[in-house]
């Protein structure tokens, strides 16, 4: 075993020989686990096919969706990557994970090899726009699932969450879980319709020098929507963007909706609301006038992904909003 | 002199009445000569007057901190930017928020206390046998030592990025955003500043002839260098503190300055005070307009402005001796 880690952990890509006995190694170790288990199926992939077979047992997640989708499905995965802007998994999955903890695999752009190595996976969850150099080297430690990436829409994460579910041999609880998001969002939507304060919306982070507007194709972007509100990037934010550049003060102004959620990656939201309110330029927007400012978790808002964590941004929606 | 305040002038408007955002000149202009206008009354008066007041200091502090040690090392390319002054500072703000601190006063003074701490490192290495003859060594001493602390301020905001989105701010410094009341914060230290200039420009011009004619005419050469020393990190302290890191204007105004004052350091400081606003407040104009809706950052202009004259400086066949 240690043999077979170690000549897995100095294979390099392009290095015929060795490479290619840590892929039959790999190979051999993986059928060996999986001999129990007949149930094999084919995923495809942003790398093309994968065949995976049985139920994995050790899960490395190395994307916040699949993270969330994993526990969602009821498998509690061996690693995973931080939420961004912490040092550990976002707060909010934190509550859904009891006590043990997943390891850190490091942050999302720079995987930690070694330590998804040292978990002996069997089964490997990674993101959307996981880099070739990174495939090569994690699919030859495990069977790695890279969602086939598409252009940034509120509603990716499903077909990723069920990608996963497949993967992990539990389509029918990702199934259920998807379906329990549907049908929150429903019932949100729809005493936010019988309140009557549905209106337009905006998502921004508040950086010291301004705002950075949120795509109107985020994640929680789509659920604002779902929950019937009118969500807005006032056409700031390229087609890919993710987010818009700082926008001057000046134009604070394009903000100005019926409601806005101000991210903030500190756990203390008020302390966000409180720096943004030192700046006149935003203390005069109708909407902070009015007190409709949401501070939210950026950790939760920003950066997660899955059912889990639609659940829990609804929640959010529905507590701000219907007080 | 009187060209140069003209400009000034001329400039201040213009910073009054361009932007980033929906209120153009025009509407500005009508603004000014008494239309009612709340929207363009706010934009003009609270977001584009203190930045252009805090302009117009910043390059003042700038400016002659970069004369003052250019004087002091004797060396044309001596800059606060470049040799890690401004670094210095950006680094202990930066220290000094991930330890927790918040107060604009304390800010202030820790940013004072790196200046002071990376201009003495810059002034060692200076008087390193060699380097300090050769002013090219020095900037490449001061290159080294402000990519150092560039680098550990990255550390930091690595570190704790939670915090990420404030030290950001001082990597690279900018003028949007900030109030008047950051502005008043570090007047008294820049009053300090100005004193201090004022008593030792005298002393300053006679080390320019040579330590012992300083000494004979009753100078204390070493005093000198240390209140220009204290003076520098207090400017560019309080600088550095409003507008973040802001490299080059010290490289560029002083150039500009001895260009139209001549040798003399007494005549060279007076200029400074016109053409490090007209520098910093041209850049933080041209900042506003070019990403618009968005801003650059005004450390990323003036050095844009600054690489160039840096490279016209040293290409040039003599370094002009101070």
């Amino acid at each position: 075993m240690l043999a077979q880690i170690t000549s897995l952990a100095f294979a390099r890509p392009k290095r015929g020989r060795l490479s290619m006995a840590a892929a039959l190694f790999n190979v051999l170790f993986i059928s060996a686990l999986g001999v129990s288990a007949a149930h094999a199926r084919t995923l495809e992939t942003a790398f093309g096919d994968v065949e995976i077979e049985g139920t994995p047992e050790r899960v490395v997640t190395l994307y916040e969706g699949a993270l969330d989708a994993a526990v969602a499905a009821g498998v509690k995965p061996l690693g995973a990557v931080t939420s961004r802007g912490g040092d550990n998994v976002a707060r909010y999955i934190e509550a859904h994970l009891g006590d043990d903890r997943p390891a850190i695999m490091g942050v999302v752009r720079e995987i930690n090899i070694e330590a998804v190595l040292a978990q002996q996976p069997d089964l490997i969850l990674a993101p959307a726009q996981l880099a070739d150099e990174q495939y090569q080297l994690l699919s030859r430690i495990a069977p790695t699932v890279v969602p086939p990436t598409q252009p940034l829409a509120p509603d990716n994460w499903k077909a990723e969450a069920r990608l996963y579910g497949e993967a992990l041999n539990r389509q029918a609880a990702i199934d259920d879980a998807i379906a329990a998001v549907e049908q929150r969002a429903a019932e949100v939507s729809q005493t936010v319709d019988e309140a009557g304060v549905a209106g337009s919306t905006f998502l921004i982070r508040w950086m010291p020098g301004g705002p950075m507007v949120m795509s109107e194709n985020l994640f929680s972007a789509g659920l604002l929507a779902q929950a019937g509100l009118d969500v807005q990037d006032a056409g700031l934010v390229g087609e890919r963007g993710v987010h818009s550049d700082v926008l001057s003060l000046e134009n604070l102004s394009q903000v100005d909706g019926d409601w806005l959620f101000l991210a903030t990656l500190n756990e203390d939201g008020q302390a966000a609301l409180e720096s943004a309110k030192q700046s006149s330029a935003f203390t005069r927007l109708n909407v902070v006038q009015q007190e409709r400012v949401v501070p939210v978790d950026g950790q939760l808002w920003t950066s997660a992904n899955g059912p889990l964590a639609a659940q829990a941004i609804l929640d959010e929606i529905e507590a701000a909003l219907l007080p | 002199m009187l060209l140069l305040l003209t400009a000034l002038v001329a400039v201040s408007l213009v910073s009054l009445l361009i932007g980033a955002g929906s209120v153009g000149p025009g509407r500005a202009i009508a603004l000014l000569s008494g239309a009612q206008d709340s929207e363009a009354h706010f934009i003009v008066w609270e977001l584009r007057a203190p930045r252009t007041l805090i302009g117009i200091v910043v390059g003042m502090a700038l400016g002659v901190a970069g004369a003052l040690l250019q004087a002091v090392a004797r060396n044309p390319l001596a800059e606060p930017g470049l040799l890690g002054v401004s670094a210095g500072a950006a680094f202990a703000v930066a220290l000094a928020l991930v330890l927790g601190a918040s107060a604009a006063t304390l800010r202030i003074s820790v940013a004072q206390l790196g200046a002071l701490m990376g201009c003495v490192c810059v002034l060692s290495v200076a008087r390193f046998r060699g380097v300090g003859n050769d002013p090219i060594r020095l900037v490449l001493a001061g290159a080294a030592f402000s990519g150092l602390l560039a680098s550990l301020t990255s550390l930091i905001l690595l570190y704790d990025q939670r915090a990420a989105d404030e030290i950001r701010f001082w990597v690279i410094g900018s003028l949007a955003g900030r109030r008047l009341d950051d502005l008043l914060s570090v007047l008294p230290s820049m009053l300090v500043a100005s004193i201090i200039v004022l008593l030792i420009a005298r002393p300053l011009a006679a080390l320019a002839l040579g330590e012992r004619v300083a000494s004979g005419l009753g100078h204390h050469p070493n005093l000198i260098r240390w209140l220009v020393v204290a003076c520098v990190a207090l400017l560019v302290g309080a600088a550095t503190a409003i507008a973040g890191p802001i490299a080059f204007v010290g490289l560029v105004v002083p150039f500009v300055a001895r260009a139209f004052a001549g040798p003399d350091i007494r005549r060279t400081l007076w200029f400074c005070l016109p053409i490090g606003p007209l520098m910093v407040l041209s850049a933080d104009i041209v900042s506003r307009v070019v990403v618009a809706p968005s801003e650059l950052p005004l450390g990323v202009l003036t050095a844009l402005c600054g690489a160039p004259v840096l490279i016209a400086v040293v290409r040039a066949r003599r370094l002009p001796m101070l």
